[in-house]
This record gives structure tokens, C-alpha cells and sequence, in this order.
């Protein structure tokens, strides 16, 4: 079930995306139709961090960033006062121009070039007055901010994974007995479990693949002898596999659960993960939970965004401090993860049975998409806001 | 589709549906159905300008101004691309349904006017997808709101506010509806000189009120060049459609044909400006077309096919003569623009303002062409508009090669004046 590894690199390697970005010089400042955006040119350089800029007043300003230096660099607009960032440029080749757009209001403004293998350089103050909103700055997260959380949440797996170790134990001792009823009741916690787990996938490594795996992709599908983890166990289970043919399955996934546990205290989570997945897990479940993808029989792919939902929230309480400052949105969050999991609960048929998603009515599944869309949409923001920034 | 005719007829005579569809007119109930989407009618083609078309081509048709009494999007000519997509809505009670509103209302106000969508900063992705580039050009872009009778139950308190002749979508008898593709609390037609600047709204609306509505269904359309230049654009079956309409320069006529009048009409007061829309998804078995004889089909729309003229005419624009054509020997009883306006005094008020674009979907099941048209209409009341052409159309021989699949009924809403208005205002206030 992992989520797919995308992004480039932390911003230690500023490396390519040039190109893309170069493409769009030209256009951006001719094509403001917020009427006459100024356009400025601001050199930096090692030696100096726009030093001879200037600011014609309030409003859309867009400034062409010019990198006269030898190294990439990244070009940050900030109040200098505490260092919150307006507006950046990441990733600025040597000779290379990007534009900077952003809505100039009162305050102090000051450019700060990154340059790689050098000190921040700060450039000039340049001071806009009376009271006229502009675009919001924002405190930059860094590396050292994000230690803790990350510590508290490796801690916090570590727990997860030792619950998962004895849950699995049990379903597979289940179906060495030949006990296929508890197996599968077994099997539905233990799976539950490791989906909470669900920021941790990429640091999970190749754990994930045998653990959670899909059998897409592999030749054969279903039926491919390489398929192991909770997805093959559950379409064994649901598709009267018997228990001889199962017992190497569970014993498998027990033993890969355990060797990830042991594995675990030296396995680093990477600090930009800690905010990708708090919109990577539920875009996971949208995609692959919500439209049923990811039922191999058991019908429980609304129970798997459950445990998704807690996943979330997990992360969300470890980066609750650097958000609470930061996000204005921070509360249509929780506001939309409570009306997703109670959308979600209401679905529970009578004993607390869960329903496959292919049963529910239209309207009880729109309600659902509707809350996990909305849910995604102000998740996204904590990524971009929580992405680790040198200052 | 050919079934009980008289075998020795269906052997002695011009074949199939046309002839049968004639010889079953009289028959009560008789296969109504197809749609009025061939409503051919009067006045001229509007052919575009050589800068229009260059305009359209590059992507820079000008703005089409937003606010309005009406919508921007009803009375022009269809635009070369267009979108409908139906929603139910999703949001939890009345005030959220009136945020829903208000968002819609104001990214089409910025989609339409277009402009440089603000930059994110360091607190949140990109705020636009940037499919248009850097700065989102409007391309001719309206967005046309509706909303469906299934608003009008108890979620929302408004009941009382129901439409007079706002009905759930009636399955006349040659319909082949599928569920999934009918209704909708709300709708939208998205229309614009080109097929990125509907997508990019469609994107950009939807990223808006993930929480608030849901697609339900959803039609991509298009409308062909004229071929030749300078007369009027064809639907599938090759024939030109839309021919004529009503005068949309004509006001009295509008206020007689289009826009709901609630003082006379019984109709709740907010329905001012507004205008019922008639949406039928019609598939054309094209397949099925191209082997029937040129004649026979001309025969069923009642036109030429390669010139447009009407059957006893030598120009487009002609008004047909049916007093003088009284046994249908030129233009047959039974042809579409015959029954679908006989131009008589009886029928006048029963004309629609209809825009019909062509859609493509791709294959059916035995690798046909699942190819066909989206009929809209607008008309000030669908009972006594477009229920009844449809009715006069019940048995038209075109209906063996046509299958109407979905649609709905909405009232399409009243314009948004002004930048502090929203659409369905006066029907939340």
C-alpha cells in the first residue's frame, strides 16, 4: 500500500526544475493582467543579495530574480525582522532569471540569498508604509524544527509496530489451527494496525511491498507465487484458500512484521515526509480504499480509511506546534477529518460489520468522496508550509 | 428500431422506420422521443469572422462579460466547446449551500474576466493548475448555473420556494435513460472557444466545493466549424443544426419564449431572470445512418443534406411553405423541422431557444461510434416548450436512429448583477 515516492529532493540538492521554471519568464511579465504590475530586476549574487532594489509602493509587484553567482541559489523575499518568508525562488541556476510575484503591502521587506555551501546573505530593507495588505509571509519550518515531531512520531510507530508484530503472531498461529473465523477477524485488526502506521511508508523501505503490496503489477496478479503481505492473506482468506495453502502466507507476513520491527530503531524518517503524508495518506485511500481498488474480499476498505484518518491525525499532533502559527486553515482540518470519520462510522452495518464501499447508495458515497476531497484540499497546504527551509 | 412492419410493405416501399414512422403517426402514444434537437427555424446564420475564427484558434476570444441580469451564457451562440456536468449537492444544511453558491459565483467571475490567479507564497501548492499558462486567459468562457427540482427537498428548507414547472426530467416513451446519467440537484455548462479553458474551469470550480457538490454526470461537447464557411455547423448525422432559432436581439420575444416571468405566471418571485434548460444526451447510431439511402434521409429532417435548404426551398434561411405543401409531398408530414415546428399560429409559443453541440465518447459495446449530441434548450416553461415539440415528434421516423440516454431539468438561475451578488441569492435570502 505505499504511497508512491514522488517529489524531488529536499531542498539540500536544488537540482533541476529549471527548465520549467525558465519557460514561464517571459510570459509572466508580460501577461500580469492585474494591470501595471512593476516589473523589477533583482540581481544576486554571492557578493550581494539585491542590493540595489527598490520599492515603488504597495500592490502586484512581480521582480525578475537574477542569479549572477556561480551556484544555484534559492532567492527568498522576507521580513527581516523575523525572517518570515513573502515569496521564494527555489533552485536558481547559475545565469538564470525567475520571476517572483506577490501582492506588496505595509511592512518591511528584504531579499535573502541561499547560495549552496555558503552563509545566507540578507540584502537590504526596504520599508512600505501605512496599512495596506499585502501577501502574507510566513515563519519558515526548519529542519531543527521538525526533529521532535519526527522523533515523537518514530516513537509512536515503534509502539504501532509492536502491536502489529503480536497481532500478526495471532492470525498466523489462527491459520496453522486451521481457525480461518478468527483468522479473518485477526486479520482485520493486524491490517488496521499498519494502515494507521500509514505516514511511515517510504521509511519503511522495502518492508512495505511485503507487507502491504498490491498485486498489481505482478505477473500473474493474484495469482503470482511473489505476492505475500496483508492484501494476499486477505484475498486467501475471503476466496476459500484453505489453511495448508495459507499457513506460509500468514507465517510470512508475521515474520516480515517482526523483521521490520527489529529494523525500525535504525530506520530514519525522512524530516519533508513528516508533511508530504499528511495529504499522502488519504489521497492514498481516495484513491485506492474509496473506489474499492484495494478490497481483495474482504469489503473493508472504508474500515482501512478509518484507520487512515487516525494516521493523520498522529501526524497532525506532532506538527500541531509549527501549524498553529502557520495555517490559518489548520481548523476546516479537523473540521473535515470529524465529518469524513463519522461519514465513515455511520456506514457500520448492525455488530459494527463493515459494508464494502460498492454497497453504499449514491448519496451516502457522495457525502463521503465530498468530505474526503474537501479534507485533501485544506490537508495540502501543511506540506508546502512544513517543507524544510534553510534560513 | 425495425421491427413489426408489414413484411410485404417493408419489402414494396422505401424501407424502414421512415415509411413506418409515417404510416404509425396516427397510432396514440405512438414513439415519441426523439428530440427536439433538430428544431430548425428561422432567421440567418451568424457566421463567424475571419478574426473570430483566428480569435478562437489562438485562444484569445475576448471576455464575455459576467454580470448581468441574466446569465452571460444563455442567448449567445453555441461556443466551439462546452462541458455540462450535473451535481448533487453535498453540503450539510442551508448555509453552507449558500457558500457553495458564492463560491461557484466567484470563480466564474474570475474564470470569465480572467486575470493572474494570487501566488501560493510558502503556504500552500500553486492556487491554479496553470493549464492556461501563467495568467488564465477567459477564452470566451461562461458558466452557466442551474439548479434541479431534487433541490427543492427537505435538505434544504426550500420546498416552498419550488419553481411552478421545475419537474424531475420525464422518460418519453423512445428514451433508453440510464440513471446514472439523469438529474442533479445543480448543473453546469461550461462553455468557451476551446476545450482547455472549459477543462481548466471544470478543474478549477471542482477544487473549489470538493466539500460543497459532487458530480454526478458529466458530457464534454463540441460545435464543428460551418462547412462550407459561412453557413451553418452540422451535427452528426452530416446535417446542418440550429439553422435558426428564435431572435435573441429580440426582446419581447425573449420575454415571450426565454425568461421566466413569475408576475403572470404562478412562478416564486427569486425565478426572475432566470429560464428553464432543458438537457438531453442524445446518441446518434451513425453507424446505422450511413446506410440508409440519401433521400430517405433528407426525407426525416425535412432538408437537404449538403446545402441546408429546406426540401421546397433554394435558400437556408427559407421559410418553409407547408400551406402550399399540404399532403407533404415535398416536405413530409412526418420530417423533423415539419413536426418539430409547423409554423402555425398554434405553435409559435411553443419554440425553444435550442443549442445544440456535438459529443464523443468514444465506443459502445460492439466497437460502434458512441458518437451523438448534447440538445440543450431554454424556454420559459418546459411543458409548453419543449414537451410539446417533443410530443408533436412522438413517431418521427428519426427515431430508430437516435436514443436519448440522460438529461435533466433545471432552471437555469438568474443573473448575478454585480460583484456583490451571488447566483441563487434571491433564492437562499
Amino acid at each position: 500500500m505505499g504511497v508512491n515516492v514522488r517529489r524531488a529532493a529536499p531542498r539540500s540538492s536544488l537540482a533541476a526544475v529549471l527548465a520549467a521554471a525558465l519557460a514561464a519568464i517571459a510570459g509572466v511579465a508580460t501577461a500580469c493582467s492585474g494591470g501595471s504590475a512593476p516589473v523589477d530586476l533583482v540581481s544576486v549574487s554571492n557578493g550581494g543579495c539585491g542590493s540595489s532594489w527598490h520599492l515603488a509602493g504597495p500592490g502586484w509587484h512581480t521582480f525578475q530574480v537574477h542569479n549572477a553567482a556561480a551556484e544555484n541559489a534559492e532567492v527568498d523575499l522576507v521580513n527581516p525582522a523575523n525572517g518570515a518568508v513573502y515569496a521564494e525562488v527555489e533552485a536558481l541556476g547559475p545565469g538564470t532569471t525567475s520571476p517572483m510575484r506577490l501582492n506588496v503591502g505595509s511592512g518591511s521587506y528584504a531579499f535573502r540569498c541561499l547560495f549552496e555551501d555558503f552563509d545566507p546573505l540578507t540584502g537590504p530593507t526596504v520599508v512600505v508604509g501605512g496599512r495596506v495588505r499585502g501577501s502574507p509571509a510566513i515563519l519558515p519550518v526548519t529542519s531543527n524544527d521538525l526533529l521532535a515531531p519526527a522523533r515523537e512520531y518514530h516513537d509512536w510507530v515503534a509502539a504501532g509496530l509492536s502491536t502489529l508484530v503480536r497481532q500478526t503472531a495471532a492470525v498466523a498461529a489462527d491459520v496453522r489451527g486451521g481457525n480461518l473465523g478468527a483468522a479473518r477477524t485477526g486479520w482485520l485488526t493486524a491490517h488496521l494496525t499498519y494502515e494507521r502506521l500509514g505516514a511511515a511508508y517510504d521509511a519503511f523501505g522495502d518492508f512495505d511491498q511485503k507487507i502491504d503490496g498490491r498485486a498489481d503489477g505482478l505477473a500473474g496478479g493474484v495469482d503470482s507465487a511473489r505476492w505475500t503481505g496483508f492484501y494476499r492473506l486477505e484475498y486467501g482468506l475471503w476466496h476459500g484458500q484453505g489453511a495448508r495453502q495459507l499457513t506460509p502466507v500468514a507465517n510470512t507476513l508475521a515474520a516480515d512484521a517482526r523483521g521490520l520491527r527489529a529494523a525500525w530503531p535504525t530506520m530514519q524518517i525522512d524530516l519533508i515526509d513528516m508533511g508530504l503524508r499528511t495529504h499522502e495518506i488519504l489521497e492514498n485511500a481516495l484513491q485506492f480504499q474509496l473506489t474499492g481498488h484495494d478490497d481483495y474480499g474482504s469489503g473493508s476498505t472504508l474500515a482501512t480509511i478509518g484507520a487512515n484518518i487516525l494516521g493523520t491525525r498522529e501526524l497532525l499532533a506532532v506538527l500541531r506546534p509549527l501549524l498553529v502559527p502557520r495555517y490559518t486553515g489548520l481548523p476546516a482540518v479537523y473540521t473535515w477529518l470529524d465529518r469524513l470519520q463519522t461519514l465513515i462510522e455511520a456506514t457500520r452495518g448492525p455488530n459494527g460489520a463493515w459494508l464494502s464501499v460498492s454497497v453504499l447508495d449514491l448519496s451516502r458515497r457522495q457525502q463521503i468522496d465530498a468530505a474526503c476531497g474537501q479534507a485533501l484540499e485544506v490537508l495540502a497546504p501543511i506540506a508546502v508550509i512544513t517543507e524544510p527551509r534553510r534560513t | 428500431m425495425p421491427d413489426q412492419a408489414d413484411p410485404v410493405q417493408a419489402e414494396s416501399v422505401r424501407r424502414r422506420a421512415f415509411l413506418r414512422g409515417a404510416l404509425g403517426a396516427g397510432a396514440a402514444g405512438a414513439v415519441a422521443g426523439a428530440a427536439a434537437g433538430f428544431a430548425y427555424q428561422a432567421t440567418r446564420p451568424a457566421p463567424a469572422s475571419l478574426q473570430a475564427l483566428e480569435n478562437t484558434e489562438a485562444g484569445l476570444l475576448p471576455p464575455v462579460p459576467f454580470h448581468g441580469r441574466y446569465q452571460a451564457g444563455i442567448l449567445p451562440r453555441s461556443q466551439r466547446q462546452t462541458a455540462v456536468i450535473a451535481f448533487n449537492a453535498t453540503a450539510d444544511g442551508r448555509a453552507e449551500l449558500t457558500g457553495l453558491f458564492r463560491t461557484i459565483t466567484d470563480r466564474a467571475r474570475f474564470l470569465t474576466a480572467g486575470g493572474t490567479p494570487p501566488p501560493a507564497g510558502i503556504g500552500a501548492p500553486p492556487s491554479d493548475s496553470g493549464v492556461l499558462g501563467p495568467a488564465v486567459v477567459p477564452d470566451g468562457l461562461t458558466v452557466t448555473a442551474g439548479v434541479g427540482s431534487t433541490l427543492f427537498d427537505e435538505r434544504y428548507g426550500l420546498a416552498p420556494r419550488r419553481p411552478a414547472r421545475l419537474t424531475p426530467m420525464r422518460a418519453f416513451p423512445d428514451d433508453d435513460l440510464d440513471p446514472a446519467q439523469v438529474g442533479g440537484d445543480l448543473v453546469l455548462q461550461l462553455s468557451a472557444g476551446n476545450a482547455d479553458a472549459v477543462l481548466h474551469a471544470l478543474r478549477d470550480i471542482a477544487r473549489h466545493t470538493r466539500g460543497g457538490m459532487q458530480a454526478l454526470w458529466r458530457i464534454d461537447g463540441f460545435t464543428s466549424p460551418a462547412r462550407p464557411a459561412g453557413t451553418v455547423p452540422r451535427n452528426m448525422l452530416g446535417f446542418m443544426d440550429g439553422i435558426a432559432n428564435p431572435d435573441t436581439g429580440d426582446r419581447a420575444q425573449m420575454n415571450r419564449l426565454v425568461w421566466i416571468q413569475p408576475g403572470t405566471a404562478g412562478e416564486p418571485a427569486w425565478t426572475a431572470g432566470g429560464s428553464y434548460l432543458v438537457v438531453r444526451l442524445i446518441r446518434m447510431l451513425v453507424e446505422f445512418w450511413d446506410r440508409v439511402d440519401i433521400t430517405e434521409q433528407e426525407n426525416m429532417i425535412g432538408r437537404r443534406r449538403a446545402a441546408g435548404y429546406p426540401l421546397d426551398s433554394t435558400s437556408i434561411g427559407a421559410t418553409p411553405d407547408y400551406a402550399a405543401d399540404p399532403s407533404g409531398a415535398v416536405i413530409p408530414l412526418t420530417s423533423h423541422i415539419r413536426l418539430a415546428n409547423p409554423r402555425t399560429p398554434q405553435s409559435a409559443d411553443s419554440r425553444i431557444l435550442r443549442r445544440g453541440y456535438n459529443y464523443d465518447r468514444g465506443l459502445d459495446q460492439v466497437g460502434d461510434l458512441d458518437i451523438g449530441l448534447i440538445f440543450t434548450c431554454f424556454q420559459q416553461d418546459i411543458k409548453r416548450q419543449f414537451e410539446a415539440v417533443q410530443t408533436r415528434l412522438a413517431g418521427e421516423p428519426l427515431t430508430d436512429y437516435i436514443s436519448p440516454f440522460g438529461g435533466g431539468y433545471f432552471l437555469a438561475l438568474p443573473g448575478v448583477v454585480d460583484g456583490s451578488d451571488y447566483l441563487a441569492r434571491a433564492l437562499l435570502t
